[in-house]
């Protein structure tokens, strides 16, 4: 049974839900992890298909469910799962699933316990979604199941349509698998529900600082936890990517990474840094990347925005115009009405409120040390997520080290910040470990 | 600003009379008086404040081109922490006020001239929203005979907030001290203290001068940060106290929790003081404030009994509800920013872009916050989580 339930469910439903998941796991355990893992992987090699059935259920739900455009919904799910951007253009595939398991667990003897610890998940797992991106949702779905753990889904508000049609694609593909997944929906209020489904051996929880420290509080061992807390991702741009005709195409793979999910998702850039001391090539930068969003607004429309992001955006755009009129270097391009885009040149190194959806900082730093002071606030509070670099030449690999020791999780270039690999370590950890006993995690 | 136009001087006493004028006349509703101060205040500040007149040009606005208030531009208040906005000379400042906020945070100034328009502003708003059967002393009148050899029975002001003394740069310690100087002065309340002292609140003390208040039967005003009263109400549960202060009393709160260790609804804070203090939400005002205004705003509920609760202002201020998608005003009903045009603040602008959103009810408003509860679509972290800039409220 493929377990959707009603809108709102009840406490007493999700205690049923997961009394079911409980069964169905046992039966998952009892049969070979290989038959598993080759669905998973027919599951993600199907939606790779624009035309399957799962992605045209997608095309259809998302826009109207998330605010997303139909064509960034599109473009979006494509450069992630096709890996048509992404570094090592693999994308989210079957033989990403399988190398995912290897590199992580040592492969499918790892599942079956053939010579090694048998690597399994949780009993059950809930997982708590958050935000209104589909592909966190598939991640964080398909993850647990991997192990063999059933999954317990409570959709969040903003997307209540993804983690139905990764159960729909499942009951298709493998209806065993299919027992194995449940998704419920209930407000966050609802204190009832909610204990109920954090009763569940392993919780995933994405959120807040707040949101994530409110679970944990709730969710003590020998239960699981697994966190992933809001990250934030920039860009810098070396000397050599400032200057001549390469910096238009710079600005325009950095206009797409914006574009994508309306800079919503941890991997959108929300500042560039531009290292140099050349303070024209900064304004430049800032030209060549407003031209290019508002090109690319064209093609990936973006989507709805809600009031208090619209206010925020307003008040952050007005505050710039105000330090320009106070005789500061300081440039605003776009953000007025009609434009749904805007890019703020600033004067200084210094990180700023980020209002999200598509509004962009450029800030000058002189060279590569001053730009690891810039960002140091992001990595001391362990919030940064991933930095696109491009045009440090022989120094790139200095660059790059630096940012990694800073907490960055990830490095890459303009233009495939969207589309991590599946082995991404979003928080520094591994996609799978997280959900195997901690003795096993730690040998793994 | 054109030679012909009005000096400081005289838009200063334009304000000023208004302000003095007996409350509920014709004039408060006189929309063609608010516009003419305010065009003529905005060609003084245009002329004198350099960086207010650029942001203006920018938007292809000038004292020339406008046809209405509406058409002025508002500056973001987060601009005070980044800028002066002086339309005087630098030497002429005798107060600046500060936002609240920590020793690394940039804080929000306002700098002023002349506090008479910011006192005078004070004092009316509060005796109408907050003491609104005693506006009678609002009329001039000589102090009224302290009471002898019987109960007092004024009203007593307690005051949750640091003294300005303790707390010269806040905006919201020197209203307390003005609305505490002005009402003992003419006899209209006693007992007046402020109970916080040091960081802290000083319970016992809040707490004597309310047996006395219940001693004499005497209504209690209890005002001050909604921080503090949470703070208190701490306190007497922990003690396990429940008070009922006499007939009359109430409470005016201002505030928020933003940045605390804890929050509380408006809704459960009043619950709490009615549960704790025995003051029905009925009678517990909140004040809209800021330190960039000289104005406040407060709510209906002891001014209009009976009506629903909505933000009023006095004549000289007035509320915009603009789309920040368009910056025109919303329609009737829908969400907007809050813009605040306040005529007291002649000495730095008088256009004020909250950071608030808002909705129109009736003639006043209701203040939504800056986040309607709608949660994050995205996992990226807007970056003023983190950065948890303080630009709201006051200290």
């Amino acid at each position: 049974m493929t377990g959707v339930a009603s809108n709102r469910t009840s406490a007493g439903e999700v205690r049923g839900a997961l009394a079911r998941l409980r069964a169905a796991g046992a039966a998952l355990r009892a049969r070979p992890a290989s038959a598993t893992l080759d669905s998973l992987a027919r599951l993600l090699d199907t939606w790779r298909d624009p035309e399957s059935k799962a992605r045209r259920s997608l095309d259809s739900a998302l826009p109207e469910a998330t605010g997303f455009t139909l064509e960034v919904v599109r473009a979006g799910l494509s450069h992630a799962l096709d890996g048509t951007g992404g570094s090592d253009g693999s994308g989210w595939s079957g033989a990403a699933l399988r190398a995912l398991v290897t590199h992580e667990l040592g492969g499918l003897d790892a599942l079956e316990g053939r010579g090694m610890p048998r690597a399994l998940g949780p009993e059950v797992t809930s997982v708590l979604l958050a935000g209104a991106l589909p592909t966190p949702t598939l991640q964080s779905i398909l993850a647990p199941l991997v192990l063999r753990s059933p999954v317990l889904a409570r959709t969040s508000s903003s997307d209540p349509v993804t983690a139905r049609v990764v159960a729909a694609s499942l009951a298709e593909a493998d209806p065993l698998l299919g027992n194995c997944l449940e998704v419920v929906s209930f407000p966050t209020g609802d204190g009832a529900a909610m204990d109920a489904f954090l009763a569940a051996d392993c919780v995933v929880a994405t959120g807040s600082d707040e949101t994530v420290a409110r679970v944990a509080e709730r969710v003590r061992p020998p239960r699981q936890l697994v966190a992933h807390g809001h990250r934030v991702s920039v860009a810098a741009i070396g000397p050599e990517a400032l200057r001549g005709p390469g910096r238009a195409d710079v600005c325009n793979r950095l206009a797409f990474d914006v574009a994508l999910w309306d800079q919503l998702g941890c991997l959108s850039p929300v500042s560039v840094w531009a290292v140099t001391t050349e303070s024209g090539l900064v304004d430049r930068l800032a030209e060549d990347l407003a031209r290019a969003l508002a090109e690319t607004q064209t093609r990936l429309p973006r989507g709805r925005v809600p009031i208090e992001a619209a206010a925020a955006r307003a008040r952050e755009r007005a505050e710039a115009e105000m330090r320009a009129a106070d005789g500061r270097h300081v440039l605003v391009y776009g953000g007025g009405a009609g434009d749904a885009w805007c890019v703020v040149r600033e004067d200084d190194a210094a990180i700023r409120p980020a209002p999200l959806h598509r509004f962009v900082r450029v800030h000058p730093v002189p060279d590569s040390d001053a730009l690891a002071d810039a960002l140091r606030p992001l990595g001391t509070r362990s919030h940064l997520a991933a930095v696109a670099l491009e045009g440090f030449g022989p120094d790139a690999t200095r660059v790059e080290a630096g940012l990694l020791a800073l907490g960055a999780s990830r490095t890459c270039r303009p233009g495939s910040m969207q589309s991590p690999p599946l082995d991404w370590r979003r928080d520094g950890r591994g996609v799978l470990t997280p959900f195997l006993a901690p003795a096993r995690a730690s040998g793994a | 600003m054109s030679a012909a136009g009005p000096t400081r001087a005289m838009l200063d006493a334009a304000v000023l009379e208004w302000m003095r004028e007996p409350p509920g006349t014709a004039s408060d509703a006189d929309d063609a008086r608010f516009d003419r101060i305010a065009r003529d205040l905005f060609a003084w500040q245009f002329e004198r404040c350099v960086p207010y007149a650029r942001f203006c040009e920018r938007r292809g606005v000038t004292p020339d081109a406008i046809g209405s208030w509406r058409e002025i531009p508002a500056v973001p208040a987060g601009a005070f922490k980044e800028l002066a906005l002086r339309s005087f000379p630098e030497r002429a400042t005798v107060k600046t006020f500060r936002t609240s906020g920590t020793a690394a945070e940039r804080r929000g100034e306002l700098h002023l001239d002349t506090l008479a328009l910011y006192e005078a502003s004070v004092l009316r708003s509060f005796v109408l929203h907050v003491l609104p059967e005693l506006a009678g002393i609002l009329e001039p009148a000589p102090p009224a005979p302290s009471p002898a050899g019987r109960p007092d029975r004024r009203p007593r002001l307690r005051i949750l907030a640091p003294s300005a003394e303790e707390a010269p740069d806040s905006s919201l310690s020197h209203m307390f001290a003005v609305l505490a100087r002005e009402l003992a002065w003419r006899g209209t309340l006693s007992d007046c203290g402020f109970d916080v002292s040091g960081g802290e609140v000083r319970v016992d003390e809040l707490l004597r001068a309310l047996e006395r208040a219940l001693a004499d039967a005497a209504p209690v005003v209890l005002c001050g940060t909604a921080f503090a009263f949470m703070h208190v109400l701490d306190a007497l549960a922990s003690r396990d106290v429940r008070l009922a202060l006499p007939p009359g009393s109430r409470v005016m709160e201002t505030g928020g929790f933003k940045g605390r260790s804890r929050e509380l609804t408006r809704d459960a804070l009043y619950g709490e003081i009615e549960r704790r203090l025995g003051v029905p939400p009925e009678r517990c005002v909140n004040q809209y404030g800021m330190t960039e205004l000289a104005s406040q705003f407060h709510d209906s509920v002891l001014r209009f009994p009976g009506t629903r609760r909505r933000k009023l202002g006095p004549p000289w201020a007035r509320v915009r509800l603009v789309s920040p998608e368009t910056g025109e005003d919303v329609a009737p009903g829908e969400v907007g920013m809050i813009a605040v045009y306040d005529l007291g603040n002649t000495g730095s602008v008088l256009a004020v872009q909250t950071a608030d959103l808002g909705r129109a009810i009736g003639e006043g408003f209701e203040v939504l916050g800056r986040e309607a509860g709608a949660e994050a679509r995205g996992c990226s972290l807007a970056l003023d989580e983190m950065l948890a800039s303080s630009s709201e409220g006051r200290p």
